[in-house]
């Protein structure tokens, strides 16, 4: 259902629960105004009996028959009165009750007219009369009384109903508003879930019952997005490995084109001017053509290195110690380059499991970079530290030499890329990189032009419970 | 008649050092450089009938010798050389007008020859 219907139901529901409790007070009210209306006639019947009382009471004392006179209209008054509520005094009373009333009024009227007719002789018939006419007084107040407990307990069903109704009312009305809103809540929760994971890389899908509202519309398109993104970015990746496959493949070729025009060459030169050289010449030639070959060997060996995964010699160690050995083996670069390099080793750093000489390889090779791309009286400062959870190590190296133009920073961890012309291979951030990755850790570079260039390493924190596959 | 003056830049040296020995042979007088910005300097002073260079070098590249001879001295005949073998180096190098253009690895003979028929033209 559509959140704008359920919105709609709630309110719906509520109104039409006001509505029927507002009915049934005005039922209850018309009914207790019947009743009032009738307690009243129960009230005058009520009177004018005890008016014929006073009148019978007057006979009886001083034995005037006015009053006889005067008991005979009030009875043919009471009659007329009983006629005219008629229909509603049967069902106030029931039938037999009024059959009763009316039965005794006859009596009483048929005993006044005896007596009328009998005058002052009519003494002895006093005893009879009085009890007729006690029997209408009793008559008329029970009717009265049971009126008025009818519109008691009328009213206090009423309070009843309008209580209970109330507390229904308030119960459906935050009830409805609980569901929905619980449900609009839950969805934008999950939902704000997803698009942080999705952001993170993590393109995973909605797995709950998507319900049939707004939001199971706007959970269906991020679910549909985030299977379009994850197809995108293996897209993206298939892409650049086919790009990172190009740059080494034409990197090879650049790389290998040299030495094999040099053999060429020199295999050449050496047929086109054989007569003209000495025996020294010849071996020379020869020397050269082997240096050659060796250039082409340690290309294919250091391309083998990447490639190949390497059997890793890992062991428990303390990073510090590892970064101080490399340190000092650039000691020697550091004096002659004349740059202020400074070490920053935060204390008690837990250990890591690592290939102790790939990782003084990627120290050198990373220091090696800064020392060559600093003028003389620049620092090079680096820094060990333990990130926040105690999951991994970092190794800041620092430098404020020439720093990397924006453009070329995308390719520094490509194969053959170097601004050392021949003097690089253009290999090495490379293998570090492949190095760095193999250990599970990240290698990352900043930099700017004339301000310096910021290499960070993070490794694992080693784990005893995670036994290292063999 | 003075010999031919011909200027060999690459900065692998074994070509410079290989084209000498060659080209003396056939009785040109080389010069090799390891980098344009000597060779360059080397132009200004004296006068070369071929200049042979490397496309891709470190600092100035190829097209930029190439372009400062051609306009220095425009009877010079330039000879370019490159690992990239690829059509587009070689439809750019031959559009900023090189004489002639020679994948590597260089086929000597080939080289020889070109020489001849560019100093013979």
């Amino acid at each position: 259902m559509k959140i704008v219907h359920k919105i709609n139901l709630a309110n719906i529901s509520v109104i039409i629960l006001i509505a029927l409790t507002g009915f049934f007070a005005f039922q209850n009210i018309n009914l207790v105004l019947t009743k009032l209306r009738f307690t009243e006639i129960a009230d005058d019947l009520n009177t004018s009996f005890l008016e014929m009382r006073l009148s019978e009471k007057n006979f009886f004392l001083y034995g005037d028959t006015s009053a006889l006179s005067e008991i005979g209209s009030k009875i043919d008054e009471s009659m007329t009165t009983l006629e005219s509520v008629g229909p509603d005094i049967i069902k106030a009373i029931g039938r037999e009750n009024l059959g009763e009333l009316k039965a005794c009024l006859g009596r009483y009227r048929i005993e006044v007219e005896t007596l009328k007719g009998k005058g002052a002789q009519g003494v002895e018939m006093q005893a009879g009369l009085r009890e007729t006419g006690q029997q209408l007084r009793e008559f008329s107040d029970r009717i009265s009384r049971l009126e008025r407990i009818k519109v008691n307990s009328i009213i206090s069903r009423s309070k009843r109903q309008l209580f209970s109704s109330l507390c229904f009312i308030l119960i459906t009305a935050i009830g409805l508003r609980y569901m929905t809103f619980f449900n609009i809540l839950r969805s934008l929760k999950q939902i704000k879930n997803v698009v942080a994971s999705i952001s993170q890389g993590d393109f995973r899908a909605i797995e709950t019952e998507i319900p049939r509202d707004e939001l199971g519309t706007v959970m269906t398109a991020i679910n549909a997005m985030s299977m379009e993104l994850e197809n995108r970015e293996e897209q993206i990746i298939q892409s650049k490995k086919l790009a990172s496959l190009g740059i080494l493949t034409a990197g090879v070729a650049h790389e290998l084109g040299n030495p094999l025009n040099n053999i060429s060459m020199i295999a050449q030169t050496y047929m086109e001017v054989y007569e003209n050289l000495s025996k020294e010449d010849r071996i020379d030639f020869m020397v050269k053509i082997e240096e050659e070959t060796q250039r082409i060997k340690h290309i294919v060996d250091n391309l083998l290195d990447f490639s190949r995964p390497k059997k890793s010699r890992n062991t428990v160690a303390d990073l510090n110690g590892v970064v101080l050995r490399s340190f000092k083996l650039v000691q020697n670069m550091i004096h002659v380059c004349n740059v202020e390099a400074r070490l920053d080793l935060a204390e008690d750093l837990p250990a890591v499991l690592i290939d102790e000489g790939q990782i003084v390889e990627v120290l050198i090779n990373l220091m090696t970079n800064s020392l060559q791309a600093s003028s003389p009286g620049a620092r090079l400062t680096v820094t060990t530290s333990c990130l926040p959870e105690n999951e991994f190590l970092r190794i800041t190296l620092e430098d404020t030499g020439k720093g990397i133009p924006q453009e070329l920073l995308d390719h520094v961890f490509d194969p053959f890329f170097t601004t050392k012309g021949n003097s690089g291979t253009g290999l090495g951030l490379f293998v570090s990189y492949g190095i760095v990755k193999n250990h599970q850790g990240t290698l990352k570079v900043s930099s700017k032009e004339g301000v310096g260039t910021c290499f960070t390493i993070e490794l694992p924190v080693y784990n005893p419970n995670i036994k290292e596959e063999a | 008649m003075s010999p031919h003056r011909i200027m060999v830049i690459d900065d692998e040296s074994i070509v410079g050092k290989m084209l000498k020995a060659v080209l003396e042979q056939e009785g040109y007088e080389v010069e090799p450089f390891l980098s344009a910005a000597p060779a360059l300097a080397r132009l200004k002073e004296e006068k070369f009938d071929v200049v042979i260079t490397d496309l891709k070098m470190k600092g100035i590249d190829g097209m930029e010798v190439l372009h400062t001879v051609k306009k220095e001295s425009a009877d010079t005949k330039v000879i370019m050389i490159t690992a990239f073998a690829s059509l587009d180096s070689a439809v750019e190098a031959l559009r900023g007008k090189v004489d002639d253009f020679f994948p590597k690895p260089v086929k000597i003979k080939d080289l020889k020859a070109c020489i001849e028929r560019l100093l013979g033209a």
